[in-house]
């Protein structure tokens, strides 16, 4: 192939491209669509079930104390400490639930699958930014808290190319 | 890596060299700040245009993962392995998690070993199409950089699906996989990854056939068939230097021999047949994902079910699998106890760099970005 051909099939190849739709998508204003409401895990069979690995969610009436998930979280992360709680249940006689410290955490869900009384899930929630870092160390009664997260956009795919819809 | 000796060098004190300062020859460090470089400095003597010594000196980013696996068990090491090269975090974990299930004598089921290679072979195209990005930007070709930063989207989004993050995944765990892959998944893969083949074959008009690349690349670095396996260079810069080596092919590990795939080989051992592989690779990750999918059972158990702290018995073993970068080796030793007494993991990158003062003397300075990313080298990875 001789040299201008070869450079007008590759100028060709990119300008092809102006008149497609373009494939990323504008973020704040758009957010992707994710499949399930996060990472779950089902001690009973032992695997997960697929999902995002956002920010965590805490059953205060499932938690029994039994800081599992800190033990965990103890050669990963290190962040989850275990909180005093003013609520008394009967199943918790210690009255300590984790505070997950989201400076430290790195998400892996190591956590989740420690849990066995079905009470620590991940979710989709993922806009964690803050500005100051105490502000980041989530209390139990704020991962009991369930996320709204808006999901717009997917991949979409057809004859001229792909796209976020 | 030691610099080689000079005979005008006085030895001062045991050990201690003083340079000799030449009028003709510059010294130019390139890196460790810049980005080009990535996280090493390459210590060039320059001869006006030519260089004449390279000297590369990694190890700046070492984070101590070997002595770090020696405190953890087997479980809780899962998520600091794979931070060494976090776009191709399940094919490091891959020999990881082999070594432990033949340490603590678990046999994976046969699902999950078919999930383990379709994220593993995603993996690699997540990876590829990074280094080619940053290829196509050492080479100031800008939509190079763009477009495979925007297709490895697709990839991204399937490996999200599927195992719940964008990047460290930690999906692989000694007995299997974490978890299952979502409804519909199939339907999704087969959709994406087809795609993903038709933009990679774009490619070849922009990058690959562009007679710029080619006049930047041809016969830059050549590396012979001999030196290649004298140096002991694996992966891509091993198949570029006509070796027809894949671990995936001669040493097959899961389900590997039973899937329809072929390895890449080129003669020519310059930066062009280097840059070519790993997106020759692509096709037949792409080729293997589909097989893959077709032959995989459609339910079963993904993972056993571990007891807490396992402990190996009084072994050893090795593993290794073929990464992004070539041959992924990790060496487990065991006495007994929850945690490895020694974890050694030897990666494709830091054996490729070895190559890189024998192809870089002699070259000019302009074909050193060239040269320099074609040996598919990742400097996390490589200081461990």
């Amino acid at each position: 192939m001789g040299t201008a051909s070869g450079i007008i099939k590759a100028l060709n190849s990119g300008i092809k491209h102006i008149a497609t739709k373009r494939f990323t998508f504008r973020y704040p204003e758009q957010k992707l669509k994710f499949v399930g409401d996060g990472y779950q895990y089902d001690p009973d069979s032992g695997v997960g079930i697929a999902g995002y690995k956002g920010r965590h969610i805490l059953f205060h009436d499932k938690c029994t104390g039994c800081q599992l998930c800190a033990i965990a979280c103890e050669d990963i992360a290190e962040a989850i400490a275990m909180v005093k709680v003013p609520e008394q249940w009967k199943h918790n006689k210690k009255a300590i639930m984790p505070q997950i410290d989201y400076g430290k955490c790195v998400f892996c869900g190591l956590c989740v699958d420690a849990c066995p009384f079905y009470a620590l899930y991940m979710t989709n929630d993922y806009e964690l930014s803050s500005f100051t870092k105490e502000a980041l160390i989530y209390t139990p009664a704020q991962l009991q808290v369930k996320p709204k997260v808006d999901q717009d956009v997917e991949i979409q795919i057809d004859e001229k190319g792909a796209n976020h819809g | 890596m030691t610099s080689q000796a000079n005979p005008k060098n006085k030895e001062i004190l045991p050990g201690l060299q003083l340079e000799t300062v030449d009028d003709k020859i510059m010294t130019l460090n390139v890196g460790p700040q810049h980005p080009g470089s990535g996280h090493m400095r390459i210590i060039l003597k320059i001869d006006g245009d030519y260089i004449v010594h390279c000297d590369p000196d990694p190890g700046y980013v070492h984070r101590g993962e070997e002595k770090m696996a020696e405190y953890r068990n087997y479980i809780t090491n899962i998520p600091h392995l794979e931070r060494p090269v976090i776009h191709d975090s399940c094919n490091i974990l891959y020999p990881y998690c082999l070594g432990v299930e033949e340490l603590l004598g678990l046999e994976v089921p046969e699902r999950a070993k078919y999930l383990r290679v379709i994220a593993s072979e995603l993996n690699r195209c997540v990876y590829t199409q990074y280094w080619l990005a940053i290829y196509g930007i050492f080479l100031g070709h800008s939509t190079m950089f763009m477009w495979p930063m925007g297709d490895r989207e697709l990839v991204i989004d399937l490996l999200e699906k599927m195992t719940g993050a964008r990047v460290t995944h930690s999906y692989f765990v000694p007995g299997g996989v974490r978890n299952d892959t979502p409804p519909n998944f199939e339907d999704v893969c087969l959709r994406q990854v087809n795609y993903f083949e038709k933009r990679l074959k774009e490619y070849a008009d922009i990058f690959y056939d562009n007679p710029i690349l080619i006049s930047r690349t041809k016969d830059t670095g050549i590396l012979s068939r001999e030196d290649a396996i004298k140096l002991g260079t694996t992966g891509s810069v091993l198949r570029a230097s006509g070796v027809d080596f894949d671990i995936r092919k001669k040493e097959p590990y899961d389900v590997y021999e039973e899937l329809d795939f072929q390895t890449n080989v080129l003669k020519e051992g310059d930066s062009y047949a280097r840059s070519k592989i790993p997106w020759l690779d692509m096709f037949e990750s792409c080729r293997i994902i589909r097989d893959a999918l077709q032959k995989m059972p459609k339910s079963g158990s993904v993972r056993i079910k571990l007891k807490p702290n396992p402990k190996g018995g009084d072994t050893e073993v090795y593993r290794r699998v073929e990464s992004g970068r070539g041959s992924l080796g990790m060496h487990i030793v065991s006495r007994g106890k929850p945690q490895p007494y020694r974890l050694k993991i030897s990666v494709g990158s830091f054996r490729n760099l070895i190559a890189m003062p024998h192809l870089l003397t002699g070259e000019m300075l302009g074909n050193m970005p060239a040269v320099y990313w074609s040996l598919n080298y990742w400097p996390v990875e490589a200081d461990r």
